[in-house]
């Protein structure tokens, strides 16, 4: 029997279940909000389903991301940090900066060989992640996976000056009131994302190969405005919302190597899945 | 009662030293005998901490109340957020720092109530007879906070002491300024002492003062050889235990308590390091706290550190000592003299090594002398909203150790100008939040950076290991 690794990564906004052998063979994405973060069981089930496993037939299960903790049938905890720099090294072997733009939180990572030396992370500014793109283009009436298309569009991109969150939904409002095209404001709306994410990433010194991951790392034109302001052409992977649960698959699977060489037992949990307890 | 005590033994932090365990009973006894020295009529002054007047104030009989002190404990009794409240209702920004808007917030309601604010943490801070701002050359709110604290205590009469030294330049000699900036410091303190004599109708001992200075400086001197023990692998004694033993450090200089206390923790961690007992039973990762005021309600943080298997056994926060051989203190009978060459030698030790690397700074030799010193495998450095003047700088100080400490190979003259390769890559963390406003603080998050920082810590030295 194949060893099966699962990896799950409880975002802010997302929970991603992967399931691999030598390649990814399940992946789910549910959706966001406390609720199905705590039925993060539904989602693995459904992961499960798909590929007519039972979740016995797990060799091992690493879970990732802000909710990581509270993962009762988890074998083991790794931070997005590490998983990252694993998931985007599986995707490009070369990458040596990663910037991962999550719903609530934004980070970079300079990796050697699919591991982290370093990092830097913004978690306390709702400017500078993807919770940005939400307000702006709830403000616009667009949906957010309009947003990228739209701005590449745009002729002459709309200087948004106020950097915060809450003061850029009633600029980006107010500069709609006075004509501006919506391409070129939501083009100005990703530039100003754009140099916020890029500011914290500086401090690392961005290196070649740029990976970008998370669910920014859909938006085409924000993933352009950023390769032209630290002037490296990033490299998105096939799903980047899943980079994290990959690389917590893969982290597992070395796990399970490392015992077996060694000859040591692998310390897991009961396999049986049980809803997630937040509180 | 039995039951309160029992509550708070529970809920004190576990630190490593015996000696950082008496901290509290220690402070809240002075946070105390500052409420029965004003009872029994003597003279106090708010004071700030690392102001060079230390000695002068006891000379004079004169009983500190420290301010930053007394917001550092609202904060770590996690009951700042009604006085800083308070002093935002009065029109205090909130980006001010947040000891002084403590500070204010507290002042203003003891003053409108004519005594102290319900429950006050620790019996509360008394009213001072005068206050003594020490702006130095960086911090303003040391500057205008007691003049904000004026407008409810107009009749309380301040003395600004204002102490500089010189920027660093490279093309610059101390010894060529160095005149002039004693001169102009030892007129500051001259000043403060008539200030001092004038309050108290007492004219100065200058005997007392010279002895006090002596104590002063023999104090210093026992602080630096006692924490560079702290070099030993294992570590006895790591940052969260500094950030207790600053007390005696910083607001009992010039006592013999002060002495006393350091004489015992030196005993204590000469005997951990006989038995091998370091902060963790498995020292894994040895870090230097690089900078910044720690979250004073978050001291815990540091135990989360410890429980990864990670110490610090240095740190540059509260470190505000060098021995005294270093300082270049010429020979002189007056203790006034001695303050100022002691103030100007502390703070351009650090000039001579930054001159020998272009592009350095002071600080940053400081670092990398610790790094190599103690040994360590990556740096942290805390970020606080409100304080700018230790804050400005940091990230510019971790870009300049990036330089050195590459993620590559780097060739190293060793000892005979032998060259090796070496891999030295240094992993950083910033901590963000505040001093005392514990909305600026997510457990969560914090923890969860830390995390990462460990898993970082521990991919480097996989990689190093690897590449040897
Ligand atoms: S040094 Fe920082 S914390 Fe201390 S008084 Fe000045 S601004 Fe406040």
């Amino acid at each position: 029997m194949p060893d099966y690794l699962a990896g799950i990564d409880i975002g802010s906004t997302m929970t991603k279940v992967v399931i691999m052998d030598n390649g990814i063979i399940s992946s789910v994405m549910g959706p966001t909000g406390p609720e199905q973060r705590r039925l993060a069981n539904k989602v693995m089930e459904e992961a499960l389903r798909r590929v007519n496993l039972s979740f016995k037939e797990i060799t091992y299960l690493v879970a990732t991301g802000y909710g990581r903790i509270n993962v009762p049938f988890a074998d083991k905890q790794i931070t997005e940090i590490t998983c990252h720099a694993k998931g985007a090294a599986h995707f490009f072997a070369e990458a040596r900066t990663i910037i991962d733009i999550g719903g609530q939180d934004s980070k970079a990572i300079k990796i050697q060989d699919g591991r982290p030396i370093d990092f830097v992370m913004n978690d306390k500014c709702a400017a500078g992640t993807g919770r940005y793109l939400e307000v702006t283009a709830d403000a616009l009436g667009i949906p957010i996976e309009k947003m990228g298309p739209t701005a590449l569009g745009a002729k002459n991109p709309a200087q948004i000056s106020n950097i915060c969150t809450v003061f850029a939904e009633q600029e980006v409002v107010a500069r709609l009131a006075e004509g501006v095209p919506l391409d070129d404001l939501v083009a100005g709306i990703l530039e100003s994302l754009a140099s916020r994410i890029s500011r914290m990433v500086n401090r690392l010194k961005v290196e070649k190969e740029l990976v970008i991951t998370g669910g920014g790392a859909k938006n085409v034109g924000l993933v352009t405005a950023l390769s032209e302001k630290l002037g490296c052409t990033a490299r998105v992977p096939p799903e980047p919302l899943l980079t994290g649960a990959v690389g917590a698959a893969l982290l597992g699977k070395d796990m399970v190597g490392k015992a077996l060489k060694q000859g040591l037992p692998l310390e897991k949990k009961e396999r049986s899945l049980r809803e997630i307890s937040l509180y | 009662m039995a039951e309160e005590q029992k509550k708070e033994e529970r809920k004190k932090r576990k630190t490593a030293t015996e000696a950082a365990s008496k901290i509290g009973g220690m402070v809240k006894a002075a946070i105390g005998g500052t409420v029965r020295a004003k009872e029994e009529g003597k003279k106090l002054a708010y004071s700030f901490i690392v102001c060079s007047y230390d000695e002068i104030i006891r000379a004079m009989d004169i009983v500190p109340v420290w301010t930053e002190n007394y917001a550092g404990i609202c904060g770590a009794k996690r009951d700042a957020q009604r006085f800083l409240e308070r002093a935002e209702s009065l029109g205090f920004s909130r980006s001010l720092c947040t000891y002084a808007l403590c500070g204010l917030g507290f002042d203003q309601w003891r003053e409108e109530l004519g005594e102290m604010p319900p429950d006050a943490p620790w019996g509360g801070q008394a009213r001072p007879d005068m206050m003594l701002s020490s702006g130095q050359i960086l911090c303003d709110p040391r500057n205008k906070w007691y003049q904000a604290a004026q407008q409810f205590m107009p009749d309380v009469p301040i003395y600004d002491v204002g102490l500089p030294w010189p920027m660093y330049e490279d093309d610059i000699e101390v010894s060529e300024i160095q005149d002039y900036y004693i001169a102009y410091i030892v007129a500051e303190l001259r000043g403060l002492v008539k200030f001092l004599e004038e309050q108290t109708g007492r004219n100065m001992d200058y005997d007392r003062l010279s002895d006090l200075v002596d104590l002063g400086e023999k104090t210093w001197n026992l602080i630096w050889e006692t924490y560079e023990l702290r070099r030993s692998v294992p570590t006895p004694m790591g940052t969260g235990d500094a950030m207790n033993t600053m007390v005696p450090m910083v607001f009992m200089l010039g006592t013999q308590e002060g002495y006393d206390f350091f004489a015992e923790l030196n005993r204590e961690l000469k005997e951990k390091i006989a038995k091998g007992e370091g902060v963790v039973p498995d020292e894994k990762y040895r870090l230097l706290w690089g900078g910044g005021l720690p979250s004073w309600f978050a001291l815990t943080d540091f135990n989360y550190f410890n429980s990864k298997g990670a110490v610090f056994p240095v740190e540059t926060t509260y470190r505000m000592i060098e021995p005294t051989y270093r300082l270049n203190i010429p020979d002189t009978d007056d203790p006034i003299e001695r303050l100022a060459w002691r103030w100007l030698g502390y703070w351009t030790y650090w000039f001579d090594k930054a001159k020998k690397r272009p592009g350095s700074e002071p600080d940053v030799e400081r670092l990398i002398q610790y790094i190599e010193d103690y040994q360590i495998d990556g740096v942290v450095m805390h970020e606080a909203f409100s304080c700018r003047t230790w804050h400005l700088g940091l990230i510019w100080q971790l870009n300049q150790l990036k330089k050195i400490y590459k993620p590559i190979p780097v060739l190293v003259l060793g000892a005979g100008d032998k060259k090796s390769l070496e891999h030295r890559e240094l992993p950083s963390l910033i901590l963000e939040s505040d001093i005392v406003d514990i909305s600026s603080y997510s457990e969560v998050d914090t923890r969860a950076r830390i995390d990462a920082f460990i898993e970082t810590l521990e991919s480097t030295k996989k990689s190093k290991a690897d590449q040897q």
